[in-house]
């Protein structure tokens, strides 16, 4: 098998830069150094940048791009799970493409997917969850397609219709040919998201309050990192059984916080 | 075992990059690759065809040597014999995309022979466990 990165120069640059990454994410996340937090963003520019350039061709000035593109890494680095084995960089790519690719979605750049794609990468990607829930493990391809009753194939072009690389209209009929589009208003209503979420977390936040520590950690682990319960059961040192019922007790006590609040 | 070589020989334009995506997804969706490790595999081939369209001369050709023996995954991209870009700004992106090929491949390495300058990622299944 090949060497891992053999293009040298890149190679000892990439070394020094993923220490230093973590090193920087330890002093911010755990003794709250900001300064940490602000050198994480610079020394990420450059992969806004870099990133920012692929879009270049659009007609948008690239400072603006980058002002985007900043957005999403900031938001990369706060959200990012520093004890989960996963590099930065593969954690902040989509997130900031994915800022830049709303950016252009919400000014118009939509471009058109027919109708039947867009309701099959709904599908695709509930059936994901689905599939990793009971499996507890990412599914392959073939489980999704025999799960939906749909090809192989159909399933891959669900997958490249998906935010990660296209952009999906938020308007109605965009395309102008009347029949065959489909709005993804019409599934999610009229309500202002956003503002729901930001009521929505208010209330959380209040109610996780009556949480013990363990409890509000395996709600983290579950429901923000997106661990299963065999993951947490491995990281908290206890039975996968034990995960399952200490989940049910604690979104019990969270739902009764909620109605009481 | 599947013991498949796919070549795809595609423009050096960016609307080529879904037929490279498409290409190389539908191969490894017939081995053991999860739903994680197929989307490492679009994000990796997408990565090495932009760069490949930086680095080749306009108006050149991209050439893919898709190889999948059992549940390993290698991506040849052919660079040609030219250079275009050798500023700065080439130099950044090069980094740039190694940074991702790292992130999302097991392995990745610039190789020279009397053809020209390649790419070779390489992506085995059972490397990405579901989150």
């Amino acid at each position: 098998m090949p060497a891992r990165g053999s293009a040298p120069k890149q190679s000892r640059r990439l070394s020094w830069d993923k220490v230093y990454t973590k090193k920087l994410f330890r002093q911010y996340r755990l003794e709250g150094d900001e300064d940490a937090r602000d050198e994480l963003i610079t020394m990420y520019l450059n992969l806004v940048k870099y990133l920012a350039s692929r879009f270049r061709n659009r007609g948008e000035p690239i400072d603006d791009l980058v002002q985007v593109g900043t957005i999403g890494l900031i938001k990369a680095i706060d959200r990012f799970d520093i004890e989960r084995q996963v590099e930065f960089t593969t954690y902040a790519t989509p997130t900031i493409t994915g800022e830049l690719k709303r950016y252009f979605r919400d000014k118009g750049w939509a471009i058109k997917v027919p109708r039947r794609l867009q309701e099959l990468s709904f599908k695709v990607s509930q059936a994901v969850d689905a599939l990793t829930q009971r499996n507890q493990r990412s599914p392959t391809i073939a489980e999704i397609a025999e799960y939906l009753d749909v090809t192989s194939e159909e399933v891959l072009e669900a997958m490249e219709t998906s935010e990660a690389y296209n952009f999906v209209s938020l308007e109605t009929d965009r395309g102008g040919d009347g029949s065959d589009s489909f709005s993804i208003l019409e599934y999610v209503g009229k309500d202002d998201v956003l503002m729901a979420m930001v009521d929505d977390r208010t209330t959380l936040s209040a109610a996780f309050q009556h949480l013990t520590p363990q409890e509000q950690r395996v709600l983290y682990l579950r429901f923000f990192v997106g661990l299963t319960q065999t993951e947490i059961a491995q990281k908290l040192d206890i039975s996968q059984m034990q995960v399952s019922r200490l989940l049910r007790r604690t979104l019990r006590v969270l739902r009764e916080n909620i109605v009481r609040d | 075992m599947h013991n498949e070589t796919v070549t795809l020989i595609v423009p050096a334009r960016s609307e080529f990059a879904k037929t490279v995506r498409m290409t190389a997804a539908t191969l490894v969706s017939r081995t053991e690759m999860n739903y994680d490790e197929v989307e490492d595999v679009r994000m990796a081939a997408d990565e090495a065809f932009v760069y490949a369209v930086e680095t080749l001369e306009p108006g050149a050709d991209v050439r893919f040597e898709f190889q999948v023996i059992g549940d390993l995954l290698t991506i040849d991209v052919s660079l040609g014999t030219g250079v275009r870009n050798t500023n700065d700004e080439a130099e950044r992106s090069a980094t740039y995309a190694t940074f991702i090929l790292e992130s999302v491949c097991d392995s990745y390495q610039f190789v020279s022979d009397e053809s020209g300058a390649h790419l070779r990622l390489t992506k085995q299944a059972g490397t990405v466990h579901a989150s």
